[in-house]
């Protein structure tokens, strides 16, 4: 049997390992770089009912963003307001470590918030070759000329639910439950490899 | 398959999970034939062909439940709204 093992970009990573920072697949400039090296602090707010576009205003104001009641992101310079479902909300941010304070404070008895900085990881991808990339594990159209900065999607890659939205021309960001980082970033280094793939790992955990 | 998600868009059924039938109302525990009427509701169900409301659940997207609008003839989905719309509509309390 011919061995493809030289064809094989994960080739002695073990599958349940995060494969490590480096340069993967075709050489070159990268079409794809992948970094998790931002951990923001995340919260989920979910309004309790009928205070859906209160709290959505609250979160606007607080933020110095448009946060509307629908699938999409609101991005500023620290903070970042997702929506994930109907009253429901993903707030990151990258300056407020008691996050989860801040927004109870915010909104009072209009919402129920939760820490969940621990739970997701986030990815960080850039490139030309994005779309090509997520595009092999999608079920919905993240053509860029469909999908567009500012739009966001709760859904499955690769078989992997993630909240992931377009932060501008280039840049993608996903959300991944962090016992999955392995997995998905296999299918990241596999299916990105063609392109030529640069990741950049973070330190693991928060402590 | 595809199913309109109101908050979502349009989504690959492999997102979803079904229940089932959405046009049933769950009888009255406390009613003198509550026994038949259970046993109706739960085990003898209708298979229609043609225009049908199905639950279905939105596990991998906004996890919220919607009511289908679907033929199950041919599987053409004419709509889908989520259930909580309906439960306000109806005027139970949301």
């Amino acid at each position: 049997m011919a061995d493809h093992s030289s064809h094989d970009p994960l080739a002695g990573i073990p599958f349940d390992r995060v494969p490590p920072s480096g340069r993967y697949g075709a050489a070159g400039e990268p079409g794809v770089t992948v970094s998790t090296t931002d951990t923001p602090f995340i919260a989920l707010v979910v309004a309790r009912n009928g205070f859906a576009a209160s709290v959505a205003a609250r979160l606007g104001r607080a933020f110095g963003v448009e946060v509307a009641d629908r699938a999409g992101a609101a991005i500023s310079a620290a903070s970042t307001v997702v929506g994930t479902g109907p009253g429901r909300f993903l707030v990151l941010s990258t300056i407020e470590p008691d996050l989860e304070g801040t927004l109870r404070a915010l909104l009072g008895a209009e919402a129920a918030v939760s820490e969940q900085s621990d739970a997701s990881v986030a990815f960080n991808l850039t490139g030309e070759k994005v779309p090509d990339l997520l595009a092999k594990g999608a079920l919905i159209d993240l053509d860029p000329r469909v999908f567009l900065p500012g739009h966001a999607a709760t859904t499955v890659i690769a078989h992997i639910g993630v909240t992931l939205w377009r932060v501008h021309e280039s840049g993608w960001r996903l959300l991944v439950a962090r016992s999955f980082e392995a997995s998905f970033t296999r299918f990241l280094v596999a299916s990105g490899a063609e392109f030529g793939l640069a990741l950049e790992n973070g330190t693991a955990g928060r402590g | 398959m595809r199913i309109p998600c109101p908050y979502c868009g349009e989504r690959d059924a492999h997102e979803f999970a079904t229940l089932g039938d959405a046009t049933l109302t769950r009888p009255d525990p406390a009613a003198a034939d509550a026994d038949a009427q259970f046993h109706d509701y739960v085990y003898l169900r209708d298979n229609p062909a043609g225009a049908h409301e199905e639950w279905w659940y939105h596990a991998n997207g906004c996890r919220q439940w919607l009511r289908v609008a679907r033929d199950t003839r041919t599987h053409a989905i004419s709509g889908a709204v989520a259930a909580r719309a309906t439960e306000q509509a109806s005027g139970e309390p949301a």
